[in-house]
C-alpha cells in the first residue's frame, strides 16, 4: 500500500504563538516550529499499516525552508521518503490554494491512502482533507480514531460529540485523525542517524504545473482583515465562605448556566 | 573546537527528554521507595536504542560517542530519572569491552547492553581501597585454564539487577612477581560470590551492594582481552566515560531541580505577589542556574574532546566537567529546596528526594578532594603529598 502523511510545521502550541503585523500570517521567526501535533498520530498510523500490510510510507510537507528539519523529524520516526513543496510564492496560501497544491503533489504521488491530522495546531480549520478529497476524487474518511483496512476497503471510526460513526469507504481516500488513534513512537536513535539519508524531493510550483498567482495573497480566497490579542484572563469571582458559601457557588454556577 | 550539536543529536535530545517525561520523577521515587527498579524505562530506553547510543553499530548499537550518552544521562534526569546505571552498564562497561574485550566478548555483550537487555554493573571498591585504588586487595590466580577469583568489594551499585559484574582484580605477574590489575566478567549468581545490602540514604531505585567473593572460579575467557596486559589500559578507558556521565547526569538533576524551583516561585505568593520577585529567592536561583550552564558546557568539552580521540585533554575535562556539576547539582537541588520553603522537604514536590543523590555525586564515582589533586598536580604542577 502506498500511504502518504501530510506534516505541517506549526509553532509549539505550548508556548507563546503570534500572528505578525506586517501581513497577519503565522509568526514563525520568533517561535519553536514542530511538527503538528496530530499528524505525528497520523504517520504513527502510516507507519502500522505498514508493518502490517507492507508497502511504503512518504511524507508531504508544504512550507518554507525551515519546515525540513520537521520533515527530517517526521521521518526519523520511519517513513521511507518525503516531499517537501517549497516556493517562496506559497506565502500567504489560503486553504483552498494549499488543497491545489497539496493536490498536485499528491497526483504525482499517486497514493492509495492519504493520512492526516483532523486539524492543525495554527489554523484549526479542519477544511484541508475534505478538500483534498474533492479535489483527487477519493473518498474521504475524517475525524477517525480507529482504522481499520482489508484489502481495499477502509474502515474508520468517526470521533463525534456524542459516540462514534462507522464509516467504509474504499481506496484511494484521505483518511484525517484525531489524536485518540494511537500512541505515537519516539524515533529511535537508529531512525534518528538513517533519517538524514532518506530522500527527500523538493517541489517547486513549476514542478507542479501551478501558476504563482493561483496562490499566495494574490490568489487567496480569504484575507485576514484584522486580528487582536486574546484579552487577559479576567480575575474571576471569588466566594468567601462566611456560611453561606455552598449557596453562593451554587448561585455562580446557576448564573452561568453551568447547572 | 566545536561542540555544537548536529541536528541528530539536538534530536536525540528532544527524543529522550519526550520519553523521560512520560516517566517522571514521581515514577523514579514510587520504584525507589517501593523497593522496584526502573525495568520499563530501562526496557523502553534500550529499545529506541538510546542505551546503546554508544556501542558500535556492528554490534548493534547507534555508533555513536559518549556525547551522545551525556546526552541520554542528562535529559532522563533532566526528566527526573537520574539513573545511575547508566554510568556504569553502557558508560564503563560497553566501553572497556568494545576497547579491550577479545572479539567474542564484544560479540557475546556489547548487544545486550545496547539494547539494554543486560547489564553489566562494575566493581573495583574495596572496604581498604576507594580513592586509592593501587590498594585493591581482591586477587585471580590461574588455575589450570580457569581463574579463581578472592576479595571484597563494596558499594557496588546494581549486583541485584545485573547477571553480569565486571570486577577488578590483581593478578601475580609470571616474570616479575608485581601484582598488576585485570578485569574479569562474573556472573552475579557464580558458586562463591554472595552480596549484602548496603543501607544507603540516598532516594534511588539502584542499590548498592557488598560483595564478596569466596574462591570465585571463572572461565579463562572471563578476563577481558587476550592476556593479562589488557587490565591497565582496560581499567583507564573506562574511567572517563564514567566522569562524564557522571557530570552529564548531575547536571541534568539540578535542571530538573531549577525547572521545578522556578515554577514554583512565579505562583507562590506569599506577601501579595509571587516569591520569584524578591531578589533573595531569584538571585540564588539564578547563580545556582549560571554553576548548572557552565558545567553543562564543560561536560559538552569533555565529551567532544574524549570523542575525537584527545584523550589527554579529555581526561582533564572530564574531571573538571564531574567537579563542577557536582558541586552544581548539590547547589541547585539545596537552592530549589528553600525556594519551596516548607513543600521542599516534601515527598511530593519532588526535590529533597534528589538530595542524597546529588550529595553522593561529590564523592562517587571519584570525590572532588581527588579532582582537586589531579588539578594541583596536573595542571598547576605542584608535588603530590601521597
Ligand atoms: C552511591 C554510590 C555508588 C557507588 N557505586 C559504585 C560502583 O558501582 N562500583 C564501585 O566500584 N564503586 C562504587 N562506589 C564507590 C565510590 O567509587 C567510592 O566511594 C569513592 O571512590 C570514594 O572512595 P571511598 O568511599 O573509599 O572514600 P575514601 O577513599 O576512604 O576517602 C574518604 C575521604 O577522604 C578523602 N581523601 C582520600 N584521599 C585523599 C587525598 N589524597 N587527598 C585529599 N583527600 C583525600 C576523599 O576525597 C574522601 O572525602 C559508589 C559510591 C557511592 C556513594
Amino acid at each position: 500500500m502506498k500511504i502518504v502523511v501530510l506534516v505541517k510545521q506549526v509553532p509549539d502550541s505550548g508556548a507563546e504563538r503570534n500572528l505578525r503585523s506586517d501581513d497577519s500570517t503565522v509568526d514563525r521567526d520568533s517561535a519553536n516550529n514542530v511538527i503538528n501535533e496530530m499528524d505525528e498520530y497520523a504517520i504513527e498510523e502510516a507507519l502500522k499499516l505498514r508493518e502490517a500490510h507492507g508497502g511504503e510510507v512518504t511524507i508531504l510537507t508544504m512550507g518554507p525552508e525551515r519546515a525540513a528539519e520537521s520533515i527530517r523529524k517526521a521521518l526519523s520516526m520511519g517513513p521511507d521518503k518525503a516531499v517537501h513543496v517549497l516556493d517562496d510564492a506559497l506565502h500567504g496560501s489560503c486553504a483552498l490554494a494549499t488543497s491545489k497544491v497539496l493536490a498536485a503533489a499528491l497526483k504525482t504521488l499517486e497514493p492509495d491512502l492519504v493520512i492526516a491530522g483532523a486539524e492543525s495546531t495554527d489554523a484549526r480549520g479542519q477544511v484541508l482533507p475534505h478538500m483534498l478529497a474533492e479535489r483527487l476524487g477519493a473518498a474521504a474518511l475524517t475525524g477517525a480514531r480507529k482504522l481499520t483496512v482489508d484489502g481495499a476497503t477502509l474502515t474508520i471510526e468517526r470521533q463525534t460529540e456524542e459516540g462514534y460513526e462507522v464509516v467504509t469507504a474504499s481506496t484511494p481516500a484521505v483518511v484525517s485523525v484525531w489524536d485518540t488513534i494511537n500512541e505515537p513512537r519516539y524515533p529511535s536513535f537508529k531512525g534518528i542517524m538513517e533519517a538524514k539519508k532518506k530522500p527527500v524531493q523538493t517541489l517547486s510550483l513549476g514542478d507542479l504545473g501551478i501558476d504563482a498567482g493561483e496562490v499566495g495573497f494574490g490568489g487567496a480566497s480569504t484575507a485576514v482583515v484584522e486580528h487582536a490579542r486574546r484579552p487577559p484572563r479576567q480575575g474571576g469571582t471569588r466566594v468567601n465562605d462566611d456560611g453561606e458559601g455552598g449557596v453562593k457557588l451554587v448561585e455562580f454556577l446557576v448564573s452561568e448556566k453551568f447547572v | 573546537m566545536n561542540f555544537d550539536h548536529t541536528p541528530e543529536q539536538a534530536q536525540l535530545r528532544d527524543a529522550v527528554a519526550a520519553m523521560g517525561k512520560r516517566y517522571g520523577h514521581r515514577y523514579f521515587v514510587e520504584k525507589a521507595k517501593s523497593g522496584g527498579h526502573t525495568d520499563e524505562l530501562w526496557a523502553e530506553a534500550g529499545k529506541l536504542g538510546y542505551l546503546g547510543v554508544n556501542v558500535p553499530s556492528q554490534y548493534g548499537g547507534g555508533g555513536g560517542g559518549i556525547t551522545e550518552l551525556a546526552i541520554v544521562c542528562e535529559e532522563l534526569a533532566a526528566a527526573g530519572c537520574p539513573l545511575l546505571l547508566l554510568l556504569v552498564s553502557p558508560a564503563i562497561a560497553a566501553t572497556i569491552i568494545a576497547k579491550h574485550g577479545t572479539t567474542g566478548q564484544r560479540e557475546r555483550f556489547l548487544p545486550g547492553i545496547a539494547d539494554g537487555t543486560l547489564k553489566i554493573v562494575f566493581a573495583i571498591t574495596e572496604p581498604e581501597a576507594g580513592s586509592n585504588f593501587h590498594r585493591l586487595s581482591t586477587v585471580a590466580r590461574r588455575d589450570g585454564d580457569d581463574w579463581v577469583i578472592s576479595g571484597r568489594k563494596c558499594f557496588i551499585s546494581g549486583v541485584d539487577e545485573a547477571p553480569l559484574v565486571l570486577v577488578v582484580a590483581r593478578t601475580e605477574d609470571a616474570g616479575t612477581g608485581r601484582l598488576a590489575p585485570a578485569l574479569f566478567v562474573v556472573p552475579t549468581d557464580a558458586a562463591g560470590l554472595t552480596k549484602s545490602r548496603l543501607e544507603m540514604e540516598i532516594v534511588s531505585p539502584e542499590n548498592q551492594w557488598m560483595v564478596y567473593l569466596d574462591d570465585v572460579r571463572v572461565p579463562g575467557e572471563a578476563l577481558i582481552g587476550e592476556d593479562t596486559s589488557a587490565g591497565l589500559p582496560a581499567l583507564f578507558s573506562g574511567l572517563n566515560p564514567e566522569r562524564i556521565t557522571a557530570a552529564a547526569m548531575g547536571v541534568g538533576t539540578a535542571r530538573y531541580a531549577l525547572e521545578r524551583a522556578s515554577s514554583y516561585v512565579s505562583s507562590r505568593s506569599v506577601w501579595g505577589r509571587p516569591i520569584g520577585m524578591h531578589q533573595g529567592v531569584a538571585h540564588p536561583l539564578a547563580h545556582a542556574a549560571i554553576q548548572v550552564e557552565l558545567a553543562r558546557l564543560m561536560v559538552a568539552k569533555a565529551a567532544a574532546l574524549y570523542d575525537s580521540g584527545r584523550d589527554l585533554e579529555a581526561g582533564v575535562a572530564a574531571n573538571m566537567a564531574k567537579y563542577a556539576s557536582s558541586e552544581a547539582a548539590t547547589l541547585a537541588v539545596d537552592t530549589a529546596i528553600q525556594a519551596h520553603g516548607g513543600n521542599g522537604m516534601t515527598t511530593e514536590y519532588g526535590i529533597a528526594t534528589l538530595l542524597g543523590g546529588v550529595r553522593a555525586g561529590r564523592i562517587a564515582p571519584v570525590s572532588r578532594e581527588m579532582i582537586l589533586n589531579f588539578v594541583s598536580q596536573h595542571i598547576l604542577g605542584q608535588d603530590k603529598s601521597y
